[in-house]
């Protein structure tokens, strides 16, 4: 499990919603990730919170440099 | 999916298991369990096509039916090894304020509940357009 990391670089804006003043940073390493998510849902378009996420390179599928990561949170029942 | 996107999509799986279904934790640990022997994701798709049989010895059967070690296993499970990385899911998921499932994240945008294959391609192509 990763822990907190330097911010390395930006990586780009997230969305039509958040073009005005949020961003998502990803880490030097691929473990951790500061993210602002936002909720597009018309009529709440605004920043949620943002909260550093960690993750088990066993969880993941896909090469670390792909453009686009999806994040996925779910319940087996 | 994924392989329709050949490189250019990385799925991250979060635990999100949900107060109500209370046969689920187990589950998410045993999965973590499973990912530590290297078979994370073919027990992770037996879950799925399992659901909800997830006592105690369903999940110890799943890992019998993948090769797994079924004593380390048990023992992983039992000693709930996995309990505090589970924890550290659920509470960044309700830091986000992420209450049901699914609900994804792409590319930071707030994807909720299921979702048709069709309309998961057009935020992904959109955020693939975005990258370029």
């Amino acid at each position: 499990m990763g822990t907190a990391a330097s911010y390395s670089r930006s990586v780009k804006t997230l969305s039509r919603c958040a073009d005005r003043s949020s961003r998502v940073y990803y880490s030097s390493i691929w473990m951790v990730l500061t993210l602002l998510a936002l909720t597009c849902v018309p009529g709440t378009s605004r920043a949620l919170a943002q909260v550093e996420l960690s993750w088990s390179p066993s969880m993941v599928k896909g090469p670390p440099g792909a453009p686009v990561t999806i994040i996925e949170f779910s319940d087996y029942q | 999916m994924l392989e329709e996107y050949d490189g250019r999509v990385r799925l991250i799986f979060k635990d999100r298991p949900l107060a109500m279904h209370t046969l689920a934790r187990p589950a998410h640990e045993a999965a973590r369990c499973a990912g530590a022997a290297g078979k994370y994701w073919p027990y992770h798709d037996r879950l799925f096509a399992a659901q909800p049989a997830f006592r105690r010895a369903d999940l110890l059967a799943y890992a019998g039916e993948l090769g797994l070690d079924r004593d380390a296993f048990a023992k992983c499970l039992d000693e709930r090894r996995f309990a505090s990385d589970v924890d550290r899911d659920i509470e960044q998921a309700q830091a986000l304020g992420i209450n049901s499932t699914p609900t994804f994240l792409i590319n930071g945008q707030l994807v909720i509940g299921a979702t048709s294959l069709e309309e998961f391609r057009s935020i992904i192509d959109k955020a693939l357009r975005e990258r370029r």
